[in-house]
């Protein structure tokens, strides 16, 4: 019997489908991000008129039927309100519809599992950075178990710097990837570095980054940007595992998809004999796949079907709020 | 010259050694592989010479920390000071009294004053000696500036690692002490209603 998850966090809509860790189908639709932004409505809208099509793909991927599934995960959080409630909806009225156990699951756990699982890690610290978020995390047992948040930005997460900056560059999207083609061959210019123990900031960057395109080569400063806010999040990591003395490091989030800051990751796992790992990149972005993941540990770990009228979505949803029951 | 590393952290490398006849720390910063050669050496040439100056400056002003004995671009060596972290001592399960709490919030109170923002103020850079008397160590992440928020930061890091009661004592003795205690707590208590350390339901 496999487990279905809905991931709608954001701008994906992903649908994935899980039988005893084994990855059946991870299918996803994203919406089209233009410079303007997104309209979160907009979005949902997006998300409602794709979520049947999406549901019956995945099923034909997986090559099962909705007989087969005893259990469905949905994102709880966190995530744009409007975006979350798309993916609750479904998953409730697939569970009322199917008589099946359905699990609210944390975005940010899940993005851990997912890394953690392929690279058959048992206890490593994580890094997970993405548009809205980046935390350094691991599991601890006091005073219950859950992932706890050992460092974490003070402002505004590494990937929505980039996207503003690239915005303001008037580059197109995606802007991580594009930022890093834009600093190819460029040169170092000093920019604001700001880490405290294991915490960081990031505004103070952006905007010395963006006043800086005025007078500078734009792929000087992008150049400049990049090493720099990576270079934080390394020097916050690096101190992590330094203090916690994990054995094995792994990032995941959407900004996991950067081939340097993986680079970087691997030097400092490395200078500590710590492992290194990470998940392909479709794991990386959002997806199905983690949530029907964590949803099938929480099932398989006894944890109780949340009751249909309980199920709800929680825009800020902390990592560290969640109790880890597998 | 005899030489003994004692601790391998991200930041440096700290060794046990004697220069001048007398029993020192060597903090080496080493390059960093992960970062670009030009802002690696402006990162550990930059918290080198702030360390040693405002290691200096607080000793020059009554808060006991150790003597800077020698500076170069990436190292440092200070004065060695037998004792044991506060962290280590709470892990142990040992209770730290209440004078010392008063006492640590006292000496941030007074780098405050003086314009010196630690920036890892935590019971890991705070050694008790066998008397029982508190050093302030590590300012390698320190800075001279008049920013409300770099100090308010401080007071957060104490407050997150220690219990209640302890902050209580600490932070008496620390607001009787800081001219600009007022504003700096009000920005603390701003900082932590940012979303981060609570969960807004």
């Amino acid at each position: 019997m496999a487990v279905i998850g809905i991931e709608s966090s954001a701008h994906t809509l992903g649908i994935g489908i899980i039988e005893n860790g084994k990855i059946l189908a991870n299918v996803k639709r994203m919406y089209p991000i233009s410079d303007k932004g997104m309209i979160p409505m907009r979005v949902a809208d997006f998300h409602v008129k794709g979520v049947k099509k999406l549901l019956l793909e995945a099923f034909a991927t997986a090559g099962i039927g909705i007989d087969n599934i005893e259990a469905i995960g949905y994102t709880m959080g966190p995530g744009i309100g409007p975006c979350l409630s798309v993916g609750n909806i479904t998953a409730k009225t697939l569970a009322s519809k199917y008589r099946l156990k359905i699990y609210p699951v944390n975005h940010a756990v899940a993005h851990i599992e997912i890394a953690k699982h392929l690279n058959k890690f048992s206890d490593p610290l994580a890094l997970y950075v993405s548009g809205g978020n980046s935390q350094i995390l691991g599991i601890t047992d006091e005073p219950f178990k859950h992932y706890r948040v050992y460092g974490e930005t003070f402002d505004i997460g590494v990937g929505n710097m980039l996207d503003n900056f690239a915005r303001a560059a008037g580059l197109k999207p995606a802007w991580g990837s594009s930022v890093a083609k834009l600093a190819i061959g460029g040169r170092y210019v000093p920019m604001p570095y700001t880490v405290k123990g294991m915490d960081f900031a990031f505004t103070g960057l952006q905007t010395k980054a963006i006043g800086m395109l005025k007078g500078n080569s734009a792929s000087d400063v992008a150049f400049s940007l990049q090493e720099t806010a990576f270079s934080m999040l390394c020097e916050a990591t690096e101190r992590a595992l330094a203090l916690l003395g994990k054995r094995s490091l792994l990032v995941c989030g959407g900004v996991a998809q950067s081939q340097r800051l993986k680079e970087m990751l691997r030097s400092v796992a490395d200078s500590h004999g710590a492992k290194f790992g990470f998940a392909p990149d479709q794991y990386n972005a959002d997806n199905g796949a983690m949530i029907a993941l964590v949803a099938e540990k929480m099932f398989r770990s006894g944890k109780r079907s949340c009751s249909i009228e309980a199920c709800g979505v929680r825009q800020d949803y902390r990592a560290d709020a969640v109790e880890i029951t597998w | 010259m005899a030489i003994r590393l004692i601790a391998k952290g991200a930041e440096a490398e700290v060794y046990r050694t004697r220069i001048f006849d007398i029993d020192a720390i060597l903090k080496d910063r080493k390059p960093k592989a992960y970062r670009i050669r030009e802002l690696d050496e402006n990162i550990r040439a930059a918290r080198t010479k702030s360390e040693a100056k405002t290691t200096y400056i607080a000793d020059s002003i009554g808060v006991r920390v150790p003597n800077v004995l020698l500076v170069k671009r990436y190292q440092l060596y200070t004065t060695y000071i037998e004792g044991t972290r506060m962290s280590s001592l709470m892990q142990q399960g040992k209770s730290i009294g209440n004078r010392l709490m008063s006492k640590v919030g006292k000496y941030l109170g007074m780098l405050h004053n003086a314009g010196i923002a630690h920036g890892d103020f935590t019971p890991a850079n705070i050694l008790i000696d066998a008397k029982g008397e508190p050093w302030v160590i590590d300012f390698g992440l320190s800075s001279i500036s008049d920013s409300i928020e770099e100090k308010a930061f401080d007071l957060l890091l104490m407050k997150r690692s220690i219990d209640c009661k302890s902050y209580a004592y600490f932070v008496e003795s620390y607001s009787s002490k800081a001219s600009a205690s007022k504003a700096i707590l009000a920005r603390l208590s701003e900082i932590e209603k940012r979303g981060r350390y609570n969960e807004r339901a």
